[in-house]
């Protein structure tokens, strides 16, 4: 129960803008969730992987935890930095990325890993987390971020999106709706040797994703197959270090507006989200229709 | 003219300065509307309204007089609830169209997004582009025109009404079929493309109620069913079970009756009062010391409800019941000093006039939902779902939809009306936020705003209710009691009373919510001993619609369903209504409530407390295992229920 919002620059030259228009766009949807926000950011500026951590109340244990696993799996650490609910490291890696995922996320609660890719997400809204990360300044080629009203699971940063696609470097995905064939696919997966880590339906998404993208698929192709797998009422987001794309369900109970011009696809739940974008001035948008896809890529 | 500068002023500011200028005649301006939500929403005034960009959910709706236009694009439901006027969208318009007109004209120039026109019951909604799918999804009258494709489905179970389509038929929707249109129709829609200056002359196709659904092969046997408030004894194989088994034979189907679940589960029959009886006599005077009064509704600075004490009347729409019960019931809760509900039907004048205290229930269909009763109520109302059949959307057939009960839900007489079973802006608590606000914007932010929900999965229900920011939550459990219901539904769907509020308690505590959301408590409760129990579990308030019926008159017949009540209570033929005599009704309902607030305060006295607000886990035992269970009461089967008690001291 949330609202969405996506943005892809078409040229570097608007880059440092990311993070200034995601915090609007976000902003102008808040009143769909207040719970918590979420940002998966694409920046080009890390030095090796960037893995986030969410630390609980005894913070040095954890952070002591991450750098044994760490040292444990071979990466070598470049960078750390405490910063609100999360620790962030960067890292020299060169082998397989899910069972280092797997490992690590044995160490404490890993948000994601990325070569460009950065998920920040938090509980509060989304001036809440630009005060505390500083989004605002971050500057990227594309992103997703996500307001969320929890409805079954809890409200705590772990359970904000967006959700990393588990052992896919550079693969996030935002949600609003409702997947009700949940246990299903999820024991589905679960058998093929893929984990989670919450029971929330949007985990599920990107695991699924996740799974068709190691099985060799485009993203174009999983996409297209999770418009008849997924059960229930959705619209996603999905980012990957090149793009992003979306997918909505047949009954189109979930809203999702799009804009496009020469420099930039902005997406979000309601328009009121792009329009934040261009202030005063009427915007030719359109609705994706229902059980569609679509990616943008570099 | 005034000009408003929406990049300067909230929406809040600025609806309430465009009904200041309104009222002065004066036309409105608004400018910078970047797409944002409940643009001149509740508008009452004929002026006009222009909109300089797009504008977001639900823009123009709840309005009567006003000649909107909007240069660009608008959001879901735009002219939602539409009394009169006009609405021109000069781009496109998202789902839910002109969703539940009650009159008045929207005209889309470009495209028009899924369900446009659900639910609507007169006017005329006109889309110049293509329409998604499911247009004129369950309309109830007035027309649509889509001088584009047609998108899917197209006329999905409408039951009145008819919808032009100038492009392509795209598929027909269930109980929907061609018709054909008379040179009378085509000139009536060519003067009014030409009205708003749009050139078409192109042919049209016409698509109407097939009327192929809500036909049943073979009616159930006319034979009066055994009782279903008389606890049957015996075998497994008892007569009950085998006249169901008959019936069923014979019709091939589901069954159809009113009143609640019979199936036994826990209920407040088997929790007890830890109390001494001899202080029960002791508190004879309990009337005069105990504090039972209450208010409802304040939690975000609305004008809440003030009760005289802890009781409401549970929502029974007009249409379930007769106008006379509906008067009593009306008459009755005033004279108790408690509160009235509107349900399903639409607010009746004489209702409004007979209520000290009325809450206005919108439903699915938005059957009479308007913003001029909006105004008249103390308080809204949105059903979600109710205990005796959650998740279910009502019926009612043709022969009770009179020209007067047609009148108040804004409807054509004399169709066979189907609700749905959810409503078209609410698919989750993110949509929900924003039809909270609409009402709130509508009516100046000073009516508490309730929410009517269904024992199903209470614990997440309740947690969406407190964010979505409702005054209080109306919570139904599965012993609730409807006019109509299937059988299967009555005894297998939702969860006790007492499992609903226990669940609920917990889904707030879980979310550090404390207790500044009261809960009224429904489903079975019959008295003052059910309603302390009520209060004792941790509601805040608790509502009986079943036990006020039977006060004033009900036999239990068991012919609510098909509308043939003896008494005159759940039915609309005038001869079987003539029976029902308000006045000495609404006094034995209102003598009935003095007899559950004696009960309430005397209890309360003798359990120790000055004031019902005192009472707490502390004063109940269960005396069952499965009641224990439930709600984590004590089990102590040495208790024993305190109603011949309480009668020995009357």
């Amino acid at each position: 129960m949330c609202g969405i919002a996506g943005i892809f620059f078409k040229n570097a030259e608007t880059n440092a803008n990311l993070g200034r228009a995601l915090v609007d766009m976000l902003d102008g949807c808040q009143h769909r969730g207040l719970d918590s926000t979420g940002f998966a950011l694409y920046e080009n500026t890390f030095k090796g992987l960037r893995l986030r951590f969410i630390v609980d109340d005894d913070s040095e244990a954890t952070v002591a935890r991450v750098k044994t696993a760490l040292a444990q799996q071979g990466a070598a650490l470049l960078s750390e930095k405490r910063e609100g609910a999360s620790f962030v490291v960067e890292v020299e890696y060169s082998g397989e990325i899910r069972p280092f995922a797997y490992a690590m996320e044995h160490a404490a609660k890993l948000v994601s890993i990325g070569s460009s890719l950065d998920i920040i997400k938090d509980v509060g809204t989304a001036h809440d987390l630009d005060g505390v990360y500083g989004i605002r300044s971050i500057a990227g080629s594309h992103g997703v971020g996500h307001v969320r009203l929890a409805t079954e699971s809890e409200v705590k940063p772990e359970a904000a999106h967006p959700f990393w696609a588990t052992g896919f470097s550079d693969v996030a995905i935002v949600h609003n709706g409702q997947i009700t064939n949940y246990w299903k696919m999820r024991r589905r997966l679960e058998a093929r040797g893929f984990e989670f880590r919450t029971d929330n339906d949007s985990e599920l998404i990107a695991v699924y994703l996740a799974e068709k993208l190691a099985q060799g698929e485009t993203l174009e192709q999983a996409l297209e197959q999770s418009v008849d797998d997924l059960d229930g009422v959705f619209s996603f987001l999905v980012s990957t270090k090149d793009g992003i794309g979306f997918a909505k369900d047949r009954l189109a109970a979930k809203p999702m507006v799009m804009f496009e011009n020469d420099d930039l696809v902005a997406i979000a739940s309601e328009e009121v989200s792009l329009n934040r974008l261009f202030p005063g001035r009427p915007l030719s948008t359109t609705e994706p229709a229902p059980g569609t896809f679509r990616t943008w890529s570099h | 003219m005034v000009t408003l500068d929406l990049a300067q002023i909230s929406v809040r500011d600025a609806n309430t300065a465009m009904r200041a200028a309104a009222a002065q005649g004066e036309d409105i301006e608004l400018v910078n509307p970047d797409a944002r939500h409940h643009l001149g929403v509740g508008l009452v005034a004929p002026v006009k309204v222009t909109i300089r960009g797009s504008a977001g959910y639900f823009c123009a709706g709840l309005s009567h007089g006003a000649r909107f236009e909007i240069d660009s694009n608008v959001g879901w439901g735009v002219g939602d609830s539409l009394y009169d006027g006009s609405v021109v969208v000069g781009g496109n318009a998202s789902a839910i169209a002109g969703v539940a007109l009650r009159g008045g004209e929207v005209v889309v120039k470009g495209n028009i997004g899924s369900r446009a026109g659900q639910v609507m019951k007169a006017g005329t909604l006109l889309c110049c582009g293509n329409a998604s799918f499911l247009a004129g999804y369950m309309m109830y009258g007035g027309r649509i025109i889509l001088l584009g494709d047609s998108g899917e489905r197209v006329g999905e179970d409408m039951s009145g009404g008819a919808i032009y389509v100038g492009g392509r038929v795209q598929s027909l929707g269930a109980d929907a079929k061609l018709a054909e249109i008379t040179p009378e129709e085509y000139a009536d829609i060519y003067a009014f493309l030409a009205k708003y200056g749009i050139a078409f002359e192109g042919g049209l196709q016409k698509i109407v109620n097939a009327g192929s659904k809500l036909r049943y092969g073979v009616n159930e046997p006319v034979s009066r069913p055994l009782s279903y408030t008389v606890a049957e004894e015996g075998t497994y194989w008892n007569a009950k079970v085998a006249e169901d088994i008959h019936a069923k034979a014979l019709i091939g189907r589901y069954r159809i009756r009113g009143y609640g679940a019979a199936k036994a589960a826990p209920h407040f029959n088997d929790i007890a009062l830890k109390i001494d009886p001899e202080r029960i006599h002791a508190a004879s005077d309990a009337l005069a010391t105990v504090n039972l009064k209450t208010t409802l509704g304040d939690r975000n600075g609305a004008k809440p409800l003030e009760l005289s004490m802890p009781v409401l009347i549970a929502p029974m729409s007009y249409g379930a019941l007769s106008k006379s019960t509906k008067i009593a019931l009306a008459r009755a809760s005033k004279l108790a000093g408690v509160v009235e509900n509107t349900g399903e039907g639409g607010m009746l004048p004489e209702q409004r006039a007979e209520a000290g205290q009325l809450i206005y229930q919108c439903l699915s269909g938005r059957l009479g939902w308007n913003i001029h009763d909006m105004l008249k109520a103390d308080g809204l109302e949105i059903y979600i779902s109710q205990g005796a059949k959650p998740g279910l959307g009502g019926q009612l057939m043709a022969k009770k939809v009179t020209k007067e009960l047609a009148a108040v839900r804004g409807i054509p007489e004399g169709i066979d009306l189907r609700s749905p079973s959810r409503h078209p802006d609410i698919m989750g608590a993110d949509d929900l936020v924003i039809k909270v606000e609409e009402f709130r914007e509508a009516t100046g932010y000073a009516k508490p705003i309730s929410i009517k929900m269904g024992a199903g999965r209470v614990r997440d229900d309740i947690k969406i209710a407190y964010k979505d920011g409702f005054d209080f939550v109306q919570l139904d459990g599965m012993q609730g009691s409807t006019g109509a219901a299937s059988t299967e539904v009555l005894e297998n769907m939702g969860i006790p009373t007492l499992a609903a509020i226990q669940e609920a308690l917990e889904g707030l505590r879980e979310i550090d919510a404390g207790d500044d959301m009261p809960i009224v408590l429904m489903g079975g409760v019959k008295d003052g001993v059910d309603a302390v129990k009520a209060l004792a579990l941790g509601a805040s308030a608790v509502a009986m619609g079943t036990a006020a019926l039977i006060a004033g008159g009900c036999i239990s017949c068991m012919q609510c369903h098909v509308g043939n009540c003896v008494v005159g209570i759940a039915t609309q033929d005038p001869e079987h209504e003539e029976r029902y005599k308000i006045d000495v009704q609404a006094k034995a309902i209102a003598r009935y409530l003095e007899a559950v607030r004696w009960q309430i305060a005397t209890l309360t006295k003798a359990l120790g407390h000055s004031d019902f607000r005192q009472l707490s886990r502390a004063d109940l035992v269960a005396l069952t295992p499965e009641a224990a269970a439930i709600t984590g009461l004590p089990y102590d089967p040495d208790y024993h229920p305190v109603e011949h008690v309480l009668t020995e001291v009357a």
